[in-house]
């Protein structure tokens, strides 16, 4: 009986390991060889989370995390904190702010359920009396965080809270979060996301290939103000792959939205296993945006780093 | 006992199968879930006269989520996501066992039980704690252990110790589950 179950055992470890990618597997064993290093602190770090001078102000905190204010209100992109992500891959650089000293967050985006972008123990760091907008398909990924509210928006859906317009848009990636469930979550379960409020808005790609429609689409429906773009993994003077854009295609994204500026995110901070150096998608995407006459356009701000886009059109507060 | 058991998983299959065929969607989970039920856990069998390596295939019935967020139901038959049961849950959970004690020499197990997944660690997908009590029958011998272990690996593996009294016995099982 033994001998007959073993084939039948054999077939099914076959098949797991067939939903893990080689990208994956690459990922996986050389973030091992490193796991006991220390991570280096942020060069900078973010101490007034909102600037009072400002209507606009964005600061990155790390890989796809970006934390905008527009005029009162914050709102945080992807949040990773922790020092590994999916228990392995380790992170460069300590993110750029204590979570601690957040007075609140009005709204925490969530792009699709992959580790380093649905980060559970970063999002228990947070305030969480705010509310959490997710792709359609990731609720029955999500824990009860005690957010006071969570959406799940499919492309185009969009909902009013508290005076913030969130609109999910398309983009082109993939979703599931441990392999096996890539096989009913590969046309939905990510998303980016345009925010508005006031005469503010804000587009966060989340994590994307380029597509030559979407972000057309995205630029004629809406007047952006800042576009929060990936540029890795991959630094290459390539258009980039079907799911991740390098720095051409990340600017290809940025004039295609017809956003005034571009904060570039999702580099430099994980150890994603084929980097030579972590640092090339920046460097790759400072010589293009020169070549193309609109680096004066591109947010380049290192982890730590907030900028003001829009300073404050309100009189000051006199005490 | 051992022929309930197998009866449930058998229908367990079965009835899985054709509600899976409702929509699209549950359709490629069902595809993925039933190749996967067939990974059996490892199994080590020890009391006072014989120790034993095993093979068992787990079903989970009926698993409650209070980890799971607040707008979907908590309740989960069969195809249970690992979100489910690592951020907090109670389920109820059979299995088919296989003993052997050297090769040609094999024989028939079988559990109910009804196991608690507390989460330590990254709101389970680190670490769970594990808590439960199930009747075994091994041998044609029915008894009740109690269980103890952690989860880890995103909840899908599982270190499991059952004890049993009069007379002691001890399972210690390494668990590879996935729903």
């Amino acid at each position: 009986m033994t001998r007959r179950l073993l084939p039948l055992a054999s077939l099914g470890l076959a098949l797991l390991l067939a939903g893990c990618s080689t990208w994956a597997a690459r990922m996986f064993t050389r973030s091992m060889s490193r796991i006991n290093e220390p991570i280096a602190p942020a060069p900078s770090m973010i101490t007034q989370p909102l600037q009072p001078s400002a209507d606009l102000a964005v600061a990155w905190v790390g890989h796809a995390t970006a934390l905008i204010q527009m005029y009162d209100k914050l709102v945080m992109t992807d949040p990773l904190f922790t020092g590994t992500v999916g228990i392995v891959v380790k992170r460069y650089i300590a993110p750029g702010i204590d979570p601690a000293i957040l007075p609140k967050l009005d709204a925490t985006l969530i792009s699709h359920t992959h580790f380093d972008h649905f980060s559970y123990g970063s999002i228990e760091q947070l305030p969480r009396n705010g509310i959490l907008a997710i792709p359609l398909g990731a609720l029955r990924y999500t824990p009860e965080f005690g957010f006071r509210a969570v959406y799940e928006l499919s492309p185009w859906e969009s909902i009013e809270d508290s005076g913030l317009t969130i609109t999910a848009v398309p983009v082109q990636h993939f979703s599931g979060r441990y392999g096996f469930d890539g096989a009913w979550m590969r046309d939905h379960g990510f998303t980016g996301y345009v925010v508005q409020y006031k005469d503010l808005t804000v587009f966060f790609a989340g994590d994307t290939g380029y597509h030559p429609e979407y972000f057309k689409e995205i630029g004629r429906r809406f007047t952006i103000d800042l576009a929060i773009i990936p540029i890795g993994p991959g630094g290459s003077w390539e258009v980039g792959s079907r799911i991740h854009v390098h720095p051409r295609g990340a600017l290809m994204i940025f004039q295609d939205v017809r956003a005034d500026y571009m904060l570039p995110v999702h580099h430099k901070t994980l150890f994603y296993g084929f980097e030579q150096d972590p640092a090339q998608s920046i460097i790759t995407l400072r010589a293009l945006a020169a070549e193309m006459g609109i680096a004066d356009r591109i947010v380049d701000l290192d982890v730590g780093e907030q900028q003001v886009i829009i300073p404050s059109s309100r009189p000051p507060v006199t005490p | 006992m051992r022929k309930q058991i197998l009866v449930v998983i058998m229908i367990a299959c079965v009835s899985t199968g054709a509600l899976a065929q409702t929509n699209p969607e549950n359709a490629d989970k069902f595809s993925v879930w039933l190749p996967l039920q067939l990974l059996p856990t490892l199994t080590l069998y020890n009391d006072t006269h014989t120790s034993n390596f095993g093979f068992e295939w787990e079903v989970t019935p009926l698993l409650y989520s209070f980890g799971i967020n607040r707008y979907v139901s908590p309740w989960y038959t069969f195809i249970v996501e690992p979100t489910a049961r690592f951020t907090g849950s109670v389920e109820l959970s059979v299995a088919g066992q296989i003993y052997t004690s050297k090769l040609g020499s094999s024989y028939f197990g079988s559990y109910a039980r009804i196991m608690g997944f507390i989460p330590l660690s990254e709101r389970g997908e680190h670490l769970t704690l594990n808590l439960g009590v199930g009747a075994h029958s091994v041998a044609g011998t029915t008894r009740v252990f109690k269980i103890a272990g952690i989860s880890t690996l995103f909840g899908m593996l599982h270190l499991n110790l059952k004890h049993a009294d009069n007379p002691t016995a001890w399972i210690g099982s390494l668990e590879f589950r996935v729903f």
